[in-house]
């Protein structure tokens, strides 16, 4: 699947700055100090269609151009930004990014070297940005088609494809110079179902870091569209959730989301930094059951969550956060890694040159156990079955929810009922030690998810085995 | 704010309308915006953040037999932009002809704008170190309290706006606006048993803010009196929604009330009009013209002049909020609350009753002071919601102790129906807001 990476781009063509340019503002930016600058470059293309009641209703196509210049001090950070690449704009913004270091040694500015990716994660071997409007079109009528066709119950379809491809270049202070071109694509279906007077929604989607080969060779437009109706139709069936503590478990792939919520974030760099995150002295420490192993990878090829060089110019590296049930590690960017004197992991990543990085997920997930998924479910003689969500959220302190938008009830150790909108909630190291049982059917979510941190959106995956966990609050309404 | 923006990002929005014409298109609607801003995050005495940039972008409609397509671009080039629409134009007609398409038909010249105070000159002018100062100021009277063991940090904001709106109608309109808010969000307790909140003032005029002792002080107290939580049974109780909460639950009611939402059947609301939905407390209005307050707009991002919707009145169901192409499904007027493709609300709230909030909480013999929510789990489709809640437990009519790890479920047509107390206490600072209510029974989970 890695190919080799493209030929790189006339960068100083589209942005218009030669290298000196961006020297001379780098030299602004650092001219009252401070111990490290860098400039973000982007050029990013986009593009949707949407479709609903029968008809293609709109297209839209945008376009985000910019330059983030930053400084960093100590464990301060100064930022200034400019949409308009003229010269002047960009001095006054390195002047504004300048500010947060009033005196002292600026850090000397080497010459960028341009440095090359090493890896490619992407597979574009039909580019959707470029690919004819008319047939990204045809693929978003395949899915609203097979939605809408699926059974006459459904009364509602939306059918969306959005696509985009980011160039991206970082020089920094220290002589880095290195460049990327992302491309990321996401097909999603949404369908109502409509019966005695109760009306339920199913949802699905597919892309990621990938050309329109994807839905051809990895999930059809068809699938997914059937697949939306699909879940629309079983939650017309499901009755309330039950409320109250009791056994659960955690079906494979779509789970992803509890480890993203509940643990990924409190494992980022910065809020450890800050000593505001529960594991922030917990490193070497027992914080989850043994049979929990925990990475954030951002190099599996083709994900929504994967990356060439993270949004610091960093080679992003598979990341080990717990190893069974010991912390091991934290998600690092450039900022954390230094005050904390680690090394960066690659996982300083922002939403667009507005933006400065942050220590963010790309895809963790929970590494396959040693169970078998069936030996689960009979383990349960009276539980929840934790099937689709519709997202969470974590405070700092570990206290953290998330919402069930389908599931199953537990009897005697096989699902009966289908059961809809539950809420689990718990602290997160008391859950990761209560999880029992480990499967070794690891799989991952939707490549549709996004994940919010500081107002910041940036691309996401995640992943888990069926998990059992001993005993958990289901909040339902019944 | 760049004092020449107003007039030189009309000029750039009029000129694009043209040329969407002269290259085929039957209607063209430009925005443009200009904005500042800068903020400062300061955290444990020290500056962490500090930024201040400013950014243009345009966005552009075109309508061609009845077809649309948008564009939008950070790149003000002209010729990126003229390719821009060239290009919309041609994937125009790729989409598919829809009678309800197409911009206002009615373009009002006049706005009285500065009635609106939506702008304040001292927001540009206020000296950077005095917002660094009033950041320090805040964290540092927060901090004092000894049972704050770490911050998130304080932090300053200001923006300055100017938007632009120009269409083939002959629609040319343009205001400025300001924005400053001071904000502090704070942790107590120790490991095993931290809890956090945060506090925060915002609007348009700077004078208007609160001090920040004030400012920290309200922090200080939300975060603490999380401490020491207990879990409790699962049950069904009454529910008092604090101001927060309740604007919380008024923007799940907007979102249902979505002419937009409405026409795609995506709200349980839809088909409900002119009928009781809630009981006689229940007054929701929609207002865009409140002088100085932070939802307020001349005009929509279509130009349709806002107004006054009277949404729920004594519990009836009056008017579903509509931009330009919902109204025209729906055949119901446009209420100037579009907001590119979808609608946006403007100041929507809940008419605040006469109860104190103290004597709300006094009527409980026993049930839940709702504090904080986390997580997703709102349904439009069915009204369902189940989400993560902190609260603070109330045994006869007073507060005993706080609670955590509980979710709280119900159905939103149901809650309409129970909403038996409104309070006099609204909470201001946020455009969808609401009084302390109180909600006769939901399912509190717990243990």
């Amino acid at each position: 699947m890695q190919k080799k990476p493209a030929a790189p781009l006339p960068y100083q063509d589209r942005f218009g700055l030669s290298s000196d340019d961006l020297r001379q503002v780098l030299r602004i930016a650092l001219s009252r100090g401070g111990d490290f600058a860098d400039l973000y470059l982007e050029y990013r293309g986009y593009s949707s269609i949407h479709m609903e009641e029968d008809i293609i209703k709109d297209t839209a196509e945008s376009i985000v151009m910019g330059m983030g210049i930053r400084v960093i001090k100590g464990e301060q950070t100064g930022y200034g930004f400019s949409n308009d690449l003229a010269f002047d704009k960009l001095s006054r913004a390195a002047q504004s990014a300048s500010a947060i270091a009033l005196s002292g040694a600026s850090a000397k500015i080497r010459i960028p070297r341009e440095k090359p990716v090493v890896r490619n994660f992407y597979s574009n071997d039909e580019p959707a940005h470029s690919a004819p409007l008319a047939k990204k079109i045809r693929l978003v009528q395949e899915a609203y088609g097979a939605a809408q066709k699926h059974d006459p119950s459904i009364t509602k379809v939306k059918a969306s494809l959005q696509d985009m491809v980011q160039y991206m270049k970082i020089v920094n202070s220290e002589g880095l110079s290195v460049q990327d071109a992302r491309p990321l694509v996401r097909l999603t279906c949404l369908a109502i179902a409509e019966k005695g007077g109760q009306r339920e929604a199913g949802y699905s989607g597919g892309g990621g870091r990938v050309g329109l080969e994807y839905f051809e060779h990895e999930y059809s437009a068809r699938d997914i569209g059937r697949d939306a109706a699909g879940e629309a139709l079983s939650l017309l069936e499901a009755v309330p959730a039950p409320a109250g503590e009791m056994p659960i478990i955690l079906s494979p792939g779509h789970s992803g989301v509890l480890v993203h919520e509940a643990v990924g974030h409190l494992l980022e760099a910065d809020f450890n930094r800050k000593k505001t995150s529960i594991f922030w002295n917990k490193r070497g420490r027992r914080v989850a059951s043994e049979l929990v192993t925990i990475y954030d990878d951002p190099t599996i090829p083709m994900f929504r969550g994967s990356y060439n060089i993270d949004d610091e110019g960093t080679l992003p590296k598979k990341t080990c956060l717990i190893r069974r049930g010991v912390m091991v590690g934290l998600l690092q960017d450039r900022l954390s890694a230094r005050v904390m004197k680690q090394r960066p992991t690659g996982h300083g990543r922002r939403q667009d040159f507005s933006c400065w990085p942050i220590p963010r997920m790309s895809t963790i997930y929970i590494d396959a156990g040693s169970h078998h998924p069936e030996e689960i479910l009979r383990s349960v003689k009276k539980g929840f079955y934790a099937d689709r969500y519709q997202g969470g959220q974590v405070e700092d302190s570990g206290k953290f929810t998330f919402s069930v938008s389908s599931g199953f009830l537990v009897e005697d150790g096989r699902l009966t009922t289908p059961v809809k909108q539950a809420t689990l909630i718990g602290t997160n190291i008391d859950i990761l030690k209560k999880i029992s049982m480990v499967g070794t059917d690891l799989k991952f979510g939707l490549q549709t998810g996004t994940c919010s941190k500081e107002g910041q959106d940036v691309p996401v995956s995640d992943g888990c085995p069926t998990i059992k966990i001993e005993r958990m609050t289901v909040g339902g309404s019944r | 704010m760049n004092p020449g923006a107003a007039a030189e990002l009309r000029d750039l929005a009029q000129s694009l309308v043209d040329f969407g014409r002269a290259r085929g298109a039957d209607e063209v609607e430009v925005s443009a915006g200009d904005s500042t801003e800068f903020n400062v995050d300061v955290r444990r005495g020290k500056i962490e953040n500090l930024v201040e940039a400013g950014a243009r972008q345009v966005g552009l409609k075109v309508i061609k037999d009845k077809k649309t397509a948008y564009a939008s671009s950070s790149d003000l080039s002209r010729e990126t932009l003229q390719r821009l629409i060239q290009r919309a134009v041609e994937r125009a007609r790729l989409a598919t002809a829809d009678e309800f398409a197409g911009l206002p038909s009615f373009s009002p010249k006049d706005f009285d704008i500065a009635r609106l105070k939506l702008y304040d000159p001292e927001v540009p002018e206020i000296d950077p170190a005095v917002k660094v100062k009033l950041a320090m100021e805040t964290e540092r009277a927060a901090l004092a309290d000894k049972r704050i063991t770490n911050s998130h940090g304080a932090s300053f904001a200001t923006y300055v706006t100017t938007g632009v709106l120009a269409n083939s109608h002959g629609f040319v309109q343009s205001y400025d606006e300001t924005f400053c808010s001071l904000s502090v969000s704070l942790q107590a307790g120790r490991t095993g048993g931290v809890v956090e909140d945060f506090w925060f003032s915002s609007g348009i005029r700077f004078k208007d803010l609160d001090p920040a002792e004030d400012v920290a002080r309200r922090a200080v107290e939300r975060t603490v009196r999380q401490l020491h939580p207990r879990k409790i049974k699962t049950q069904r109780v009454p529910v008092v929604f604090e101001p927060l909460m309740t604007s919380w639950l008024m923007g799940f009611v907007f979102s249902c009330v979505s002419g937009v939402s409405v026409y795609q059947k995506t709200t349980f609301l839809a088909g409900r009009l002119g009928q009781q939905v809630g009981n006689e407390l229940l007054t929701i209005i929609d207002d865009g013209l409140l002088p100085g307050r932070p939802g307020t707009r001349p005009f929509d991002s279509e130009g349709v002049p806002c107004g006054r919707t009277i949404v729920f009145e004594r519990g009836r169901l009056n008017n579903y909020l509509c931009n330009v192409y919902a109204g025209r499904k729906l055949g119901l007027p446009a209420t100037g609350n579009g907001e590119g493709t979808g609608v946006s609300p403007n100041n929507f709230f809940l008419q605040p009753g006469t109860m104190t909030p103290d004597e709300i909480i006094a009527s409980m013999d026993q049930g839940l002071i709702l504090i904080k929510t986390i997580g997703h789990g709102l349904n439009p489709i069915t009204g369902d919601i189940s989400r993560g809640a902190f609260g603070l437990w109330v045994e006869k009519g007073e507060i005993a102790y706080p609670v955590s790890e509980i979710t709280i479920a119900g159905n939103l047509g149901q809650i309409l129906k129970d909403i038996e107390m409104v309070g006099n206490d609204p909470e201001l600072q946020s455009p969808v807001n609401g009084p302390t209510i109180k909600v006769r029974e939901m399912t509190v989970a717990g243990e």
